[in-house]
């Protein structure tokens, strides 16, 4: 049993925006930086901690480090409740995890203004951590903003090529969906009659008297639609390229990473257990945008990409696709999967963008056809590349895997078509995938890159570089080698099923 | 120690070894090599043990559980999987003795041997498995280590992409074996082979032509039968030693091995597609390997072709046995297609490790020469290897009392009971072998040196030499089963005999085909610096050239002409038509209209928003009228 003497939910969220503050009000550069390690150590650590006791802590509705705090609008049903379920947990610590990576990848990247970029940062990650603590819908959505519109800025300030358009686009998109579910989780409080934004009254009122299935049916539409904008389902995903192609690396990390899960992590915890007619209303529709949009269709266009980092923003909408499908399973299976793949594709999609900057600053290219042969001057790159482009492809050992394997597995009571169609994106994916990692690193130079590695001499990985994709790549192997640390805490919050009517069985 | 606990070590010691030299032995080639040897050799040493012991045990660990689906790891240890073990064990540990010395002098030893111990584990996890997902699991690292190893001198075009053709070629296959999986799991509720055949013996099990198939799919991938088989010639761009164990002994063999654990589940008609699949690459591969120029393709063909051999017996199926006891005469059916096949898997992996490795050695003697053309002569430079390259070859072309000759024979007569048509393939298949093996064995070794380096070839050292004399004596005599311990008896008691009249057929037909293919070669081939078929029959030769590269000119123009352009049109519907019309407001037809769309929408945020809600609506409008 966790023995901390104070709130580990509350502290993990509110270190880094203290140190966020303490920096915005002018803190010398030299203190910042040494206080950002512990803005983003801090909620690591309080992650792993949770994580290691969840298992042996008590369990209050389903939730363990359950706590609440009075914020003065408990009159319309608001109040800070934080707590952890099976679901919640992995991506908890999902944020966690890359958020300390992202973080040490920041530090270390010299980037201009590096106090501010920091403080976006630590905002946006004192945000994470709450949209995945938070028992209440209220504070669920407002520590989404919160972490959201660091997004514009930092791809506004720091970003690469387009910066402006992109930021544009990403607000656009990003503020519709926002909207959009936010109007649908209004209409669900409502709606419900709860006259509270706490999940678990909400779940109790709701078991006791369900809402009628037109109302399920247009709710669960508008959260899907407003969601699956911010989690990129086709064809509403055109933001994502270009918005991580323009993003500086830590703020893509943290954004394709985790804070994309937002979308996902709604449906799931709110839309499922609260709207299960909804679901079986809008699964089919929605499982078929998603195999043949986001799988086969991204999936091709992926493979048509000759640049390197809309390669890997490409790759990250192909793979919302699978989650939305085992969102559509709905059983404890599919959905459970679907946790599993957040949290691996997260992990993975960090390493991706991190690596893919290392890329970069050698190669000074994201164009596929002026690189190769890098992995002869840098070989830890090159194997810390292909071991990230395996677990994106789904290779047993990293986590990917087991996401994908029980999303497929689920997949077929829903519709055996759909799966087929659905599985035939692991060869579009090992195509693009090998691709990319040979004409980078492998074969000879081309005449572009020979020359640019003359005029710049290449050097391997920097253990300033290193030490964040280790990490990264050391958890995405854990979770491959040990898929009980994350699926029986999933197990268990998970069975009933959460849309336990649906069982998606036809 | 429990022989479980056993089984437990000889899986995880690999991966240890892998671990170490990931992270520790990077710049350490010499450390790391002794490592993953000594390992191989500790593998090897528990194999025999565990498969000479008696005890025979299953076991299983709940891995992950999400809902009502469990996926477990778990031990199948019965006599199939002894028997692979021991395969593995021993040609594991030939081929890293080999590689101490072959890999010598290489820049990235340690990245080598780390690869070879992370092939071992995952080969190891195949052969224990007890469930389909499991296998799969490791099915899925086996083609990862071999992408690895495959692409071991990537800094030349060749390897990197022949290691990416290797693993998507094995992808194109997994995605049916996948689907097998899947689909054997809801239709009857369990994956373990073990309550796989329980429910068969209780008739519980659901009848489908489609499961087996599915599954199959995968051993078409792995094992490289038609038409996924182009990727494995192509993988003779990596190390020889890899080539003798990855994809000629073991690995390529997964596909056999995987195939007899699901016999239960077969089907006729599933089998007769198993038998000709089987059958037609037996024959393909055979015709291309005889107009092969590099000493390493010839031997990969070989082995295509080999690997046919055993397909075609796995689908041959059953047979129905006749045994006479006085008066009573009792009839039982033989699982013989299961026995044909690792039989023949068996003298398989001894005999084309051997010429493999030995084909290593004379690269190795030949600094780096393989083309058979620029050889000759080495039967004196290099005694040693000429001696057991030549009982490999004398193997495989079924020269009586050698390995290959027992195995051979029992397909060919499981074929002449159960199917005349397949029978005459393999038979032709047999007189085709001899021939290109002969002529591989005459150009390479008989006459004068043709080069500088076969003039100046050398045997190799002791760790060269060692692999080779145990794999020869393994070439010898792995074709008598007496030898064999009672242990294997699982597997070699469905070994089909022929008896009487048959037995003489098919002892006739088998020695027509060797001293016919050899002949042949005999005749034909002479010590020339050229292919004497291409100066005698141009005609013939270019065909049979046509044929090997058939399949490769297919795909090629499958990826540059249907899938990149495919890719390329939907690229650009994503860029023009989703990024530039849809998106800037659902305004398609003023995008249309102004087409200077960027331009126009910059700075218009409003007129922007509003389109784009506009659309929407009317998206949800028709979206809730038609669902």
């Amino acid at each position: 049993m966790s023995t901390l003497p104070f709130d580990p939910l509350l502290v993990a969220i509110f270190a880094p925006l203290a140190v966020a503050l303490a920096i915005a009000c002018g803190l010398p550069k030299r203190f910042s930086v040494k206080l950002a390690y512990v803005g983003f150590g801090l909620p690591l650590l309080l992650a792993l901690h949770v994580w290691f006791y969840y298992g042996t802590a008590a369990q209050t509705h389903g939730y363990a480090f359950l706590t609440s705090y009075s914020t003065g609008l408990d009159n319309l049903g608001i109040g800070l409740k934080l707590g952890l379920n099976g679901i919640s947990l992995p991506l908890f610590v999902l944020a966690g995890i890359v958020g300390f990576a992202a973080g040490l990848y920041a530090i270390q990247s010299g980037a201009e203004r590096l106090k501010i970029y920091l403080m976006l940062l630590l905002v946006m990650q004192g945000g994470l951590m709450g949209v995945f603590a938070s028992v209440d819908i209220f504070f669920f959505y407002f520590f989404h903003e919160l972490a959201l519109i660091p997004t514009f800025i930092m791809v506004g300030i720091w970003g690469g090529r387009d910066r402006n358009y992109a930021a544009m686009k990403l607000t656009i998109y990003l503020t519709l969906g926002a909207m959009l579910s936010l109007i649908g989780l209004i209409a669900l409080y409502v709606k419900s009659g709860a006259h509270s934004f706490d999940l678990i009254e909400l779940r109790r009122v709701i078991a006791a008297q369900p809402l009628e299935a037109t109302v399920q049916h247009n709710i669960f539409g508008l959260l899907a639609l407003g969601f699956g904008i911010l989690v990129s389902i086709w064809p509403l995903h055109t933001w994502a390229p270009l918005g991580y192609g323009a993003a500086p690396s830590s703020a893509a990390m943290l954004h394709a990473g985790v804070l994309k899960k937002f979308g996902l992590y709604g449906l799931i915890q709110i839309a499922l257990p609260l709207l299960p007619a909804g679901l079986i209303h809008w699964s089919h529709p929605l499982a078929w945008l998603a195999v043949v949009g986001n799988v086969l269709v991204i999936g091709f266009v992926t493979i048509a990409q000759r640049d390197l980092k809309q390669m890997v923003g490409y790759s990250s909408v192909m793979h919302m696709g699978y989650a939305f499908l085992g969102i559509a399973a709905g059983s404890t299976l599919g959905v459970g999967g679907v946790v599993l793949l957040m949290v691996a594709h997260g992990l993975s999609v960090a390493l991706m963008f991190l690596l893919t900057t290392s890329v970069y600053q050698r190669t000074h290219t994201f164009a596929l056809d002026e690189m190769g042969g890098l992995a002869q001057k840098a070989p830890v790159l090159s194997a810390l590349f292909v071991a990230a482009t395996f677990a994106g492809i789904g290779l047993p050992g990293f986590a990917n895997f087991w996401g994908e394997l029980t999303i497929f597995v689920a997949l077929w009571k829903f519709s055996p078509l759909i799966t087929i169609l659905a599985v035939a994106g692991v060869v579009i994916s090992a195509v693009y995938g090998l691709r990319a990692a040979a004409r980078v690193f492998f074969g000879p130079a081309t005449p572009e890159f020979a020359k640019i590695a003359a005029e710049h001499p290449v050097s391997d990985l920097r253990w300033s570089e290193r030490l964040p994709a280790l990490i990264l790549l050391a958890a995405l192997m854990f979770i491959g080698f040990w898929p009980k640390s994350l699926s029986t805490a999933l197990d268990a919050t998970l069975s009933p099923a959460p849309a336990a009517q649906v069982g998606a069985v036809k | 120690m429990t022989m479980l606990q056993h089984a437990l070590l000889v899986l995880l010691l690999p991966l240890a070894s892998a671990a170490v030299i990931a992270l520790f032995l990077r710049r350490s080639g010499g450390i790391a090599s002794i490592l993953s040897t000594a390992t191989a050799a500790a593998i090897a040493g528990f194999a025999l043990l565990l498969a000479l012991n008696n005890d025979r045990f299953s076991a299983s660990f709940e891995w992950l559980r999400l809902g009502n689906f469990a996926l477990s790891i778990g031990f199948k240890f019965d006599d199939l999987a002894a028997l692979m073990l021991v395969i593995v064990g021993i040609v594991g540990l030939c081929v890293h003795v080999f590689s101490l010395g072959y890999m010598h002098e290489d820049a990235a030893k340690a990245r080598y041997f780390g690869g070879l111990s992370i092939f071992m584990f995952s080969m190891l996890g195949i052969v224990f498995a007890d469930n389909l997902f499991m296998m799969f699991i490791f099915w899925e690292l086996v083609g990862f280590s071999s992408y690895l190893l495959i692409n071991h001198w990537h800094e030349n075009a060749a390897p990197a992409a022949a290691s990416k053709k290797a693993f998507i070629a094995n992808r194109v296959g997994d995605f049916g074996f996948l689907l097998g999986i899947v689909m054997c799991y809801w239709a009857n509720g369990t994956v373990n082979f073990t309550e796989l055949a329980t429910k068969a013996d209780t008739h519980a099990l659901v009848i489908s032509t489609a499961i087996p198939l599915l599954l199959f799919c995968g051993a078409v991938g792995k094992s490289a039968q038609l038409p996924l088989q182009v990727w494995l010639p192509d993988a003779m761009e990596g190390p020889t030693p890899v080539s003798a164990l990855i994809h000629a002994a073991t690995m390529v063999a997964a596909g056999i091995y995987m195939l007899c654990r699901i016999n239960v589940l077969m089907v006729p008609d599933a089998l007769t597609v198993i038998m000709w699949t089987g059958a037609a690459t037996a024959l393909y591969a055979a015709l291309c390997a005889i107009v092969q120029s590099d000493i390493k393709k010839v031997l990969a063909y070989s082995t295509l072709s080999q690997l046919g051999y055993m397909v075609a017996a796995f689908g041959l199926g059953s047979l129905t046995v006749s045994h006479a006891h006085g008066a009573d005469t009792h009839t039982i059916v033989l699982a013989a297609g299961v026995g044909a096949a690792m039989f023949h898997l068996t003298t398989h992996a001894f005999f084309k490790a051997l010429m493999f490795l030995g084909s290593g050695s004379v690269i190795h003697g030949c600094h780096h020469e393989q083309n058979i053309f620029r050889m000759g002569g080495l039967a004196k430079k290099m005694p040693f290897t000429f001696v057991t390259f030549t009982l490999g070859v004398a193997a495989i072309i079924g020269f009586p009392f050698l390995a290959g000759f027992f195995s051979k024979d029992a397909i060919l007569y499981l074929a002449f009971a159960n199917n005349k048509a397949v029978f005459a393939v393999l038979a032709l298949t047999a007189v085709l072998t001899s021939l290109y093996m002969v002529r591989l064995w005459k150009i390479t070794f008989l006459g004068a040196p043709r080069s500088d380096a076969a003039s100046h070839a050398h045997e190799g050292g002791l760790t060269l030499t060692a692999p080779l004399l145990v794999l020869a004596v393994l070439t010898v005599v792995g074709g008598y089963t007496g030898i064999y311990p009672d242990v294997f008896s699982g597997v070699f008691d469905l070994i089909p005999e022929a008896h009487g009249s048959d037995h003489t057929v098919i002892l006739l037909t088998s020695l027509a085909v060797t001293v016919l293919g050899a002949g042949a070669a005999l005749a034909l081939y002479g010590s020339t610096a050229t292919d004497s078929l291409q100066q005698k029959s141009p005609g013939l030769f270019g065909a049979l050239t046509g044929l090997q590269f058939s399949f490769d000119r297919g795909y090629e123009y499958y990826v540059a002409k249907v899938q990149q352009r495919f890719a390329l049109f939907l690229n650009f519907l994503e860029q023009i038509f989703l990024a530039g019309l849809i998106v800037r407001g659902l305004a398609g037809i003023v995008g249309l209209v102004g087409l200077g769309a960027r331009a126009l929408h910059v700075g218009r945020l409003n007129v922007y928003v509003y389109w784009f809600l506009l659309g929407i609506v009317i998206l949800w409008i028709y979206a809730t009228f038609n669902f």
